[in-house]
């Protein structure tokens, strides 16, 4: 830390004196080079930070400065209003260009966003109020008493400040609550909202954060060069923004900064020969994606980690620690109000019904089983229930309140959490920024905080990650906090996405298979987690094939086959339910699996298929 | 009413080359869920190969577009080769990295071909036919005809040939494909290969039509993909459908908005988009990808 302060120091410090070494050319280019490390940042914001590809920022860049361009020479205002208010239209012309992310992603966003520049520019070359293809000369000096800005070598300072102080924002809402969500929805949208990320409000947070930096870069462009013209926002400079944004790196902002610097340079060096600059940069873009898709700011780390893995790792390795059961809550639990009730819904794919007229209703402070057969519409029900799907018919009401058909984050809010079947953490976050985004309840509503009150966001971000380790250490997962989920174990991933769902808060947790590929001493602690949970006064639903966990576990079973409901009761009445024998007469249903009386954790058995036997012994066995 | 039939009909020769544009996009879409953004400056390549030949040796046109359907080919090869290994694992990485060849392939351009543009003489210099009052320029049918063959032989090798029927598998399931025996990274690059192939029929056809610069296949790849996504990506029916809807549109903003044609294209390009993002005749989940 005390280090980082230093270097941040020596920066400043640099910074600082720099113009005393330049002349006047250098320092002109240093002025244009500052213009696009603040664009670079804003564009790393919207595609590396919350993984909107935007291919619109030169458009906001442009924006910015012919807005400027046309306030103060036609409008006659002031510069700083004008400016003020350029920065508004900027925001306004973003927010529409990243209307399209809410329906489309990735590729189509891609173009969509090109083909808003494309007309962009097809605008300002085309009418009278822009000038035309000559442009707009004559912008004011831009004035500050005392200072005059007309001297590029002063003209720095402001833009250095503007772009120290953008960074500095940049950084701070990448690591706070803001930034946290917009990383977990760029690495896995769906998990995110899942658990109350507001994705369509995040998405049009990036574009607005990318267009207050295009903004910004347009008027101190205005500011600097005092003319503007078409081809100075064009899709050549927008290919070259998102060149220093990859080979920078577009996940982290100093990358992007080191990239707009880079990259600059490089041009400047071959401004003699342009088209070779050009395929030079466009070949290192393409290797960089092929080889070092992180950018020069994730080759330290990668520097780090080939000679480490080389070696053999010293020291001993990261250990999963017990769990500590949760305080039981002393309320009654069982017998309550009903925490859902899923009211005949169906749920139709095409051709196929997936779910057919599944009615249940699940109290409070019950752990809930629901079984069935591959294919029987088990997670189709929690896609319904979680709101990922919308059912074709029926109603789902949770804690009394119809919420059929809201968006999942909604959900999530209201209180409900779940995990999924193949595992969705978010691979490029650390186990506790998996938490951190579980824990952090604060709206995305509430994000002028980081422009009124942002000690305000500190002090909570200081406080959700004293909570976050509290919950690493329930779990046994506090060795593991500050790696990234890929590396793990399955087995502690599976708890990493337990802890996560709980960490939400939730009143109802639906587990989706959460003891596929644990091994037996694994299943066993899972059943502990799940039942401590349970005391803690939530309600849990659980898919699950492990039998032996279902049986001990669970104090009612639903059983599903073909998308309806064929038998529901305790986990003994189930077993002898002549359907459900029928359902799964040659799956995994094994004598085996069925409980033995009095016996609280029945072996957690390995599925073992048996093909055609008896139908006649399995009431029996059942029975004992 | 004379007037409207007139637009339609010059709207179509383009509407034409947009289709065989959209075809490429869709081809490689399909297969491998990849948006090509250097396709249109393959197009250029094309357009300037093809142009050149047909200019400087004087090959017939005919043989001048078929050397630069190879050459255009190869660099399809090469593309999605290096992209490689990308490929089914990070769809935005490998969207920047076609975008890195487009930024190579127009220095390139710039490079061989210069930064002014060129006129192609038509190659069919027969004067326009008149059918009832509306006239009909002969390469224009030219044009249309090789459309439609070049399509024709595209749904034939896809539902006639092993390799066109594994193609479809691949785009079907890649992960069923690979277990069945076909080789996924064989069949992506036929697929880039043979979009590259219609990218460059496209240039070549367009030559004539429009004036030959580096900033022709970035329209030409733009329209081309609102065609696409109009018709449905993925769907060749769709493809040309949105091709000649996209030629029609424009030749219409074009008589109506003069400068601003581009602008409205877009605009409406967009708001189709957001309206329906399957398309016409889509039937995918958008986000493949």
């Amino acid at each position: 830390m005390r280090y980082r302060i230093a270097l941040i120091a020596l920066a400043g410090v640099a910074a600082w004196f720099l113009p005393y070494g330049l002349d006047s050319y250098a320092i002109h280019v240093v002025n244009v080079i500052l213009i696009f490390a603040i664009l670079a940042v804003g564009l790393g914001l919207c595609m590396g930070v919350g993984g909107q590809v935007n291919l619109a920022q030169v458009a906001f860049f442009g924006v910015g400065a012919y807005a400027t361009a046309i306030l103060t020479t036609r409008g006659g205002l002031g510069f700083w209003v004008a400016a003020l208010l350029a920065v508004l239209a900027t925001v306004a012309i973003g927010l529409v260009v990243g209307t399209p992310a809410l329906r489309v992603q990735s590729h189509y966003l891609g173009i969509v966003t090109l083909g808003l520049a494309l007309a962009f520019t097809n605008w300002v070359t085309n009418a009278e109020l822009s000038g035309g293809a000559e442009g707009i000369p004559g912008i004011p000096v831009p004035t500050l008493p005392g200072i005059d800005l007309s001297s590029e070598y002063l003209y720095y300072y402001l833009e250095l400040i503007v772009f120290a102080v953008s960074l500095g924002f940049g950084l701070f809402v990448v690591r706070t609550g803001l930034g946290r969500r917009m990383r977990a929805m760029r690495d896995d949208a769906l998990a995110a909202s899942a658990l109350g990320a507001e994705v369509p409000m995040l998405r049009m947070v990036a574009f607005l954060l990318a267009s207050v930096y295009g903004g910004l870069g347009g008027v101190l462009y205005a500011g600097l060069i005092r003319y503007v013209a078409p081809e100075s926002f064009g899709i050549a400079n927008m290919f070259l923004l998102l060149g220093m944004v990859i080979i920078g790196g577009r996940q982290s902002l100093i990358g992007c900064v080191v990239g707009a610097v880079g990259l600059s340079l490089v041009r400047e060096t071959l401004v003699d020969h342009p088209t070779v600059a050009q395929i030079g940069y466009g070949a290192v873009v393409v290797l960089v994606v092929v080889f070092a898709p992180t950018g020069l700011a994730g080759l330290p780390a990668r520097v780090r980690a080939s000679p480490a893995r080389r070696r053999g790792r010293a020291g001993s390795a990261a250990q999963l620690q017990p769990f500590h059961p949760y305080e039981v809550d002393p309320a009654p639990a069982a017998g309550g109000e009903p925490v859902l009730e899923v009211d005949h819904v169906s749920k139709q794919f095409r051709g196929l019904k997936a779910l057919d007229d599944v009615s249940l209703t699940v109290p409070e402070g019950e752990i809930r089983g629901i079984v069935g057969p591959n294919g029987s519409g088990k997670t189709t029900l929690f896609n319904v229930i979680s709101g990922l799907y919308r059912p074709t018919r029926g109603r789902v009401r949770f804690r009394g309140r119809d919420l059929t058909g809201r968006a999942p984050y909604r959900l999530a809010r209201a209180g409900m959490s779940r995990t999924f079947q193949n595992l969705r953490l978010f691979g490029d976050l650390t186990v506790e920024e998996n938490l951190l985004v579980a824990l952090d309840r604060s709206g995305t509503s509430q994000s002028w905080r980081y422009l009124l009150r942002p000690l305000s966001v500190l002090r909570r971000d200081r406080d959700l990650h004293r909570r976050a380790r509290a919950v690493l250490e329930r779990y046994g997962l506090a060795e593991f906090a500050a790696l990234a989920p890929k590396a793990l174990p399955y087995g502690i991933q599976r708890r990493v996405e337990i802890a996560r769902a709980v960490a939400a808060e939730p009143s109802l947790l639906l587990l989706d298979e959460p003891a596929a590929g644990l091994n037996g001493e694994e299943v066993r602690q899972l059943g502990e987690i799940v039942r401590s949970i349970r005391d803690s006064g939530r309600t849990v639903i659980i898919i699950e094939h492990n039998m032996g966990l279902v049986m001990s576990l669970c104090e009612r079973v639903t059983v599903l086959a073909g998308g309806r409901v064929i038998a529901e009761g305790t986990p003994a009445e189930v077993a002898v339910a002549p359907a459900v024998i029928e359902a799964y007469l040659g799956d995994s249903m094994n004598v085996d699996d069925l409980p033995v009386a009095d016996s609280p954790v029945a072996p957690p058995v390995a599925d073992s298929s048996v093909g055609g036997f008896p139908v006649g012994d399995l009431p029996e066995e059942a029975a004992k | 009413m004379q007037v409207t039939l007139q637009t339609i009909i010059g709207g179509v020769s383009l509407g034409a080359v947009y289709a065989l544009v959209a075809l490429g996009f869709s081809l490689v879409y399909r297969t491998m869920g990849l948006v090509n953004f250097a396709h249109g400056n393959v197009v250029t390549v094309g357009a300037y190969l093809a142009s050149t030949f047909y200019l400087s040796t004087r090959l017939p046109f005919a043989l001048a577009m078929i050397v630069a359907i190879g050459v255009t080919g190869l660099i399809g090869l090469v593309i999605e080769r290096v992209l490689r290994p990308l490929e089914n694992r990070d769809f935005d990485l490998m969207l920047i990295g076609t975008i890195g060849f487009g930024i190579v392939l127009d220095a390139l351009i710039i490079m061989i071909w210069g930064a002014t543009g060129r006129a192609v003489p038509s190659p069919v210099p027969s004067p326009p036919i008149d059918l009832f009052g509306l006239r009909i320029r002969t390469y224009d049918l030219v044009v249309l005809a090789i459309a439609a063959v070049a399509t024709v032989l595209l749904v034939l090798f896809l539902s006639r040939t092993k390799q066109g029927a594994a193609m479809q598998a691949v785009a079907m399931d890649h992960e069923a494909a690979t277990a069945v025996g076909i080789h996924v990274g064989r069949s992506n690059a036929t697929a880039f290969m043979i979009g590259a192939g219609l990218a460059a029929l496209a240039g070549g056809l367009v030559g004539p039509l429009l004036y030959v610069s580096p900033a022709l296949g970035g329209a030409l790849g733009i329209k081309g993909f609102a065609a696409a996504i109009l018709g449905g990506f993925g769907s060749i029916p769709g493809a040309i459908v949105g091709g000649l809807a996209i030629g029609i549109l424009d030749s219409f903003t074009a008589g109506h908005f003069q400068g601003y044609s581009e602008l409205v294209t877009f605009l409406v390009f967009t708001v189709i988009i957001m309206i329906r993002p399957t398309g016409v005749f889509g039937e995918r989940t958008v986000n493949r990808a």
